[in-house]
């Protein structure tokens, strides 16, 4: 079975604590990612922040369905506010701490047994706390579509 | 762990065809689209010769991906600040029976000072990690010499090795800091520091001025295969016979990395830049990428290299 660092990606694309979140929210809108790890200034990874932490934040538990294809505001100038209020936030105040990730040496199964338990479609990837990389499903689908072929 | 910072990069878009004809249809026999600028090439050398390589500096646009991907296969790990900019082309036309290169360059769009500011804190977390820092290449619009002298410094202030290939208007405002390495690019020009780098005879007087202002080591060439190595006790010269070998795109980029790679090791200005001009001539003779074409080539083409101690 393959290790994690023979198909991982190596990109160390990452936050810290103190990015704000438009910043947080670029980068994951300009590589079209759907979440990223938080790093301290050691490379460790302290957090995990998603494109869902930070629309939670701007939309907290306010939008109503009406109608099945239109969505709502209660109070819009209430998320108008909200949205400015988030604007200037760091990326600590709502990054999730408790995050999962895998270690380089790790098994692919165990990566797909995280994966598919967790529900989760990406995750770090660290050697010695430090952050190497990242695993995502497609990723590792193809690894063990690759390896059961051969098998 | 290697960190090289491509400030600017590009795309290098290569058309092969065998004599141009300006001012008329010319039609390329090759064409290859392959990741581009000094840091990056370096990078993807290093990598090839099994050292463990971080690629920073500035993307932007929809090819940035493809470009990341492509570092990624070559076994360099990527690390870019995206910005709202699109990346760079830079055209080669090579010409095979003439053995000659033209190249057209794309200035780029200027890099918002956010993004500057966002490179610099990823930077300084990088340097918790590196042994040797990289600065190679132009500068995109928007980032001064200054900057790349405010991160030698942050390197300097870590005790992190740098290694400078850049133009000689970056060098010269970053002479006065603590430099491992120094390479100027000289495409383009021959003089540098205001003495003629073709007189062989003004070499020594070229690498001293530059040691003499916090320099260890100073590499020298006019043409690609014929260099000039240097420290405060020696001086070496070396070439390679480079036969067919067509001129081409990163080849002094890979001897800087092969340098760099032997000389961590066993600290011989000679052997380094023996394998340096191995790395180089087996990149000259790779058609598909600006790397070596194997560790087994280099090894074998370092033992043609031609190396002598001047003084």
């Amino acid at each position: 079975m393959k290790k994690v660092k023979e198909f991982m990606t190596r990109d160390l694309t990452s936050v810290t604590e103190d990015t704000s979140l438009v910043e947080a929210t670029e980068i994951l809108s300009l590589r079209g990612l759907n979440g990223i790890p938080v790093v301290n200034k050691h490379n460790e990874i302290v957090g995990w922040i998603s494109e869902r932490d930070i629309v939670t934040s701007i939309f907290p538990e306010k939008v109503k369905i009406e109608n099945p294809d239109i969505v709502g505001f209660t109070n819009l100038s209430k998320v108008v506010k909200k949205l400015t209020q988030v604007g200037q936030a760091r990326v600590k105040d709502y990054m999730s701490k408790t995050f999962h990730g895998v270690k380089e040496d790790d098994d692919a199964s165990d990566v797909a047994e995280l994966l598919l338990h967790k529900d989760l479609k990406r995750v770090p990837v660290t050697r010695n706390k430090l952050l190497v990389g990242v695993v995502d499903r497609a990723s590792l689908a193809h690894i063990l579509l690759e390896e059961g072929t051969l098998e | 762990m290697i960190v090289t910072v491509t400030l600017n990069p590009a795309y290098d878009h290569i058309l092969i065809l065998e004599e141009m004809d300006p001012g008329q249809l010319n039609r390329a026999s090759t064409t290859m689209r392959i990741p581009g600028g000094k840091g990056v090439n370096v990078a993807c050398s290093l990598a090839l010769l099994g050292e463990e390589v971080i690629a920073t500096g500035f993307l932007g646009g929809s090819v940035s991906r493809p470009f990341e991907e492509y570092l990624r296969k070559v076994g360099v790990t990527t690390n870019f600040i995206y910005t709202n900019t699109e990346l760079r082309t830079d055209f080669f036309v090579m010409e095979e029976k003439k053995n000659r290169q033209t190249l057209l360059v794309e200035e780029g769009s200027a890099i918002e000072l956010r993004y500057i500011n966002s490179f610099k804190t990823n930077f300084e977390r990088l340097l918790g990690q590196a042994d040797i820092i990289e600065i190679g290449g132009s500068l995109p619009k928007g980032v001064s010499p200054s900057f790349v002298k405010e991160l030698i410094i942050l390197a300097n202030k870590k005790n992190v090795k740098v290694v400078l290939n850049v133009q000689e208007h970056i060098l010269k405002e970053c002479l006065g800091t603590k430099l491992f390495i120094a390479m100027p690019d000289l495409r383009g020009c021959e003089n540098i520091m205001g003495k003629n780098v073709c007189k062989l005879n003004l070499r020594p007087l070229i690498s001293k001025e530059i040691m003499d202002k916090g320099t260890e080591i100073v590499i020298l060439n006019s043409e690609s295969f014929k260099y000039t190595v240097a420290n405060k006790d020696e001086l070496w010269e070396g070439e390679i016979e480079a036969g067919k070998a067509p001129i081409k795109i990163g080849v002094r980029d890979s001897l800087l990395a092969g340098f760099i790679y032997n000389y961590k090791s066993s600290g011989n200005l000679g052997e380094a830049l023996k394998y340096g001009l191995g790395c180089a001539l087996s990149t000259a003779r790779n058609k598909k990428a600006n790397q070596p074409n194997s560790i087994k080539e280099v090894e074998e083409l370092r033992l043609m290299a031609k190396v002598r101690k001047v003084s």
